[in-house]
């Protein structure tokens, strides 16, 4: 049995008498990225900040790694990525990663090497003597980042890790993440549902304050829908040729545009489809089993 | 452990920040002032006024009747202006000890590795290092002035050079707790020093109200910080501690409000 990590009961945090989590009772275990999604305002960083001890608890209970947020017992074991947070920009990144390192109990020659070791992993070694303030945005982030890998702790919660970041910035964080998690539980709340379904695979979903589902990414009950995005096709000619196809259920559109296709075996489905798409001379750019995690969250059914 | 490296890391960051030795080179400007015009000048005139008997006159008046107990003018003119220099310059140094981390986030990363209290506890030794170490700067150019002036002095002045140490870092002690305290509610050193001064008009009214309204209360007497600054004018040498309770009482009852309420904040 995986070693439980995060455990929540009836958990709440009001600012006044607005409520930001609500009952909120979950269980996250060690192993694959777990994705934290759901709309704006939904609590996610809330729950990511009682998690870390930044804010206090108004209702129910939570341990992390057994012990309770905030405790000096989760030095070094858990780390985090807060929303907003930035080092200090006049002081070189090196001594303040030091300073972080040393304050996990680290002697000064082995906090030297972990941090040598973890710039290597976002691949900012040269940036030791540079001041966070002469970084760019996708860099301090990174080195951000490397300060959440300092010492390997078990559980690393990463708030919206690629925001603002150019692509090629955010697919250096979505491989470092896919590399550490061999030996680091993430948690990663982000607004990038394809990022989180490719790299995740639990998914935690709130909605305004509240708990709607924990799941697996690729969930069973969406694998006899086939998802195929069409380029320049007729809607009307696809549905009608796409229907008199043997094994069809049902066909409709998704949120984002998608064709989304119910068949008895979609297997079966998938190859009738790609005869009528090679038939017609029709191009196609993405089919999948199972309906998107977009499509899933907040699709129409 | 934590917490002294806190505490080492302030003091670094002191000196490896623009910000920092900015303040350093300002203190260090104000106190050649102080030392040049103030100082020099003041113990001048004092040793003329006590060869000429106005000093008799004149002293007990000011409040400063104990300054011919130290062994040099100038140390005595040194005392008297510390008493009311180094205060200003402690909420002015130690304003800062939260309150950017907090409105930057970097106090985040902290608290992910350390105690709320290790931080607010060693963010205060910090500064208070800091302060104990630009007395012994301020006390070192006085007592080279003595040697300079009248060497003669300077022995029995250096003899005195703990006492007056001590006493300051205690004076200085409750200054720097007020900053930690209102630094864990503001969000930058300006707010935090706009909200100590708050506190100090709010709580002078106060206790002006409350001597107005049931007559004078000794113990509202001692409320404020500094309250015992006009006793140690008209003492010298070691009976200046006499007074020593009343700013570690000020120092614990700051330390108790900042950390509880450092304790509780949200991050």
């Amino acid at each position: 049995m995986s070693e439980i990590l995060v455990e929540c009961q009836q958990l709440g945090k009001r600012y006044g008498s607005a409520s930001a989590l609500n009952g909120v009772t979950l269980e996250l275990t060690a192993g694959d990225p777990i994705a934290l999604v759901g709309p704006n305002g939904a609590g996610k960083t809330t729950l990511i900040s009682l998690i870390c001890g930044f804010i206090g608890k108004s209702d129910g209970q939570i341990k992390v790694l057994g012990e309770s947020p905030g405790a000096s017992a989760l030095s070094g074991r858990l780390a985090a990525l807060p929303q907003d947070a930035l080092l200090d920009p006049r002081l070189s990144v090196g001594r303040q990663l030091r300073f972080l390192a040393r304050l996990q109990g680290m002697s000064d020659k082995l906090a030297r090497r972990e941090v040598q070791r973890v710039l290597e992993t976002v691949d900012l070694r040269d940036s030791m003597n540079t001041r966070p303030a002469d970084l760019s945005h996708g860099m301090r982030k990174r080195i951000a980042i490397a300060q959440a890998l300092l010492g390997s702790p078990e559980l690393v919660l990463l708030d919206e890790p690629t925001a603002g970041i150019d692509p090629p910035n955010a697919r250096m964080i979505r491989d470092l993440i896919r590399q550490q998690s061999a030996t680091t539980t993430f948690l990663v709340s982000s607004h990038n549902l394809d990022e989180l379904e490719r790299l995740c695979s639990t998914v935690v979903y709130l909605e305004k304050g509240r708990l709607v589902s924990v799941g697996p990414v690729l969930d069973d009950a969406s694998q006899a829908i086939i998802t195929l995005r069409l380029a320049d096709v007729a809607e009307s000619e696809f549905m009608e040729a796409a229907a008199s196809l043997p094994g069809i259920q049902q066909l409709s559109r998704g949120a984002q545009g998608d064709y989304l296709i119910q068949a008895d075996d979609d297997m079966r489905a998938s190859l009738s489809l790609m005869q009528l798409l090679n038939d017609r001379h029709w191009k196609y750019r993405l089919m999948s089993r199972g309906k998107s995690l977009e499509e899933r969250l907040y699709g129409k059914t | 452990m934590r917490m002294i490296a806190l505490a080492q890391d302030e003091i670094l960051r002191l000196l490896s920040t623009h910000r920092g030795l900015f303040s350093l080179l300002g203190f260090a400007l104000i106190w050649a002032g102080v030392l040049n015009y103030g100082i020099l000048p003041a113990s001048a005139f004092f040793v003329g006024a006590n060869e000429s008997g106005l000093s008799e006159l004149l002293l007990p008046r000011l409040g400063l009747s104990a300054w011919q107990a130290w062994p040099a003018p100038e140390l005595a003119v040194y005392w008297v202006v510390s008493l009311y220099l180094l205060p200003l310059m402690a909420l002015l140094t130690s304003a800062d000890q939260t309150a950017s981390d907090r409105s930057r986030g970097t106090l985040r990363y902290l608290v992910l590795r350390c105690s709320r209290l290790e931080i607010f506890f060693g963010r205060f030794l910090g500064q208070c290092v800091i302060m104990t170490l630009l007395i012994l700067v301020t006390l070192g150019t006085v007592l080279m002035v003595i040697a300079g002036n009248s060497g003669e002095y300077l022995a029995a002045s250096l003899g005195r050079a703990p006492v007056i140490l001590v006493n300051l870092t205690l004076l200085v002690l409750p200054y720097i707790a007020l900053m930690a305290w209102v630094s864990v509610m503001a969000r930058s050193a300006r707010q935090a020093t706009l909200y100590a001064m708050v506190i100090w008009l709010s709580v002078s009214l106060l206790v002006s109200y409350l001597q107005a309204r049931f007559g004078p209360l000794a113990l509202l007497d001692w409320v404020l910080p500094g309250s015992q600054v006009s006793q140690l004018l008209r003492l010298s040498d070691w009976q200046t501690l006499d007074y020593a309770l009343i700013p570690i009482l000020h120092t614990v009852v700051l330390l108790l409000i900042g950390g509880s309420l450092m304790w509780r904040r949200d991050l």
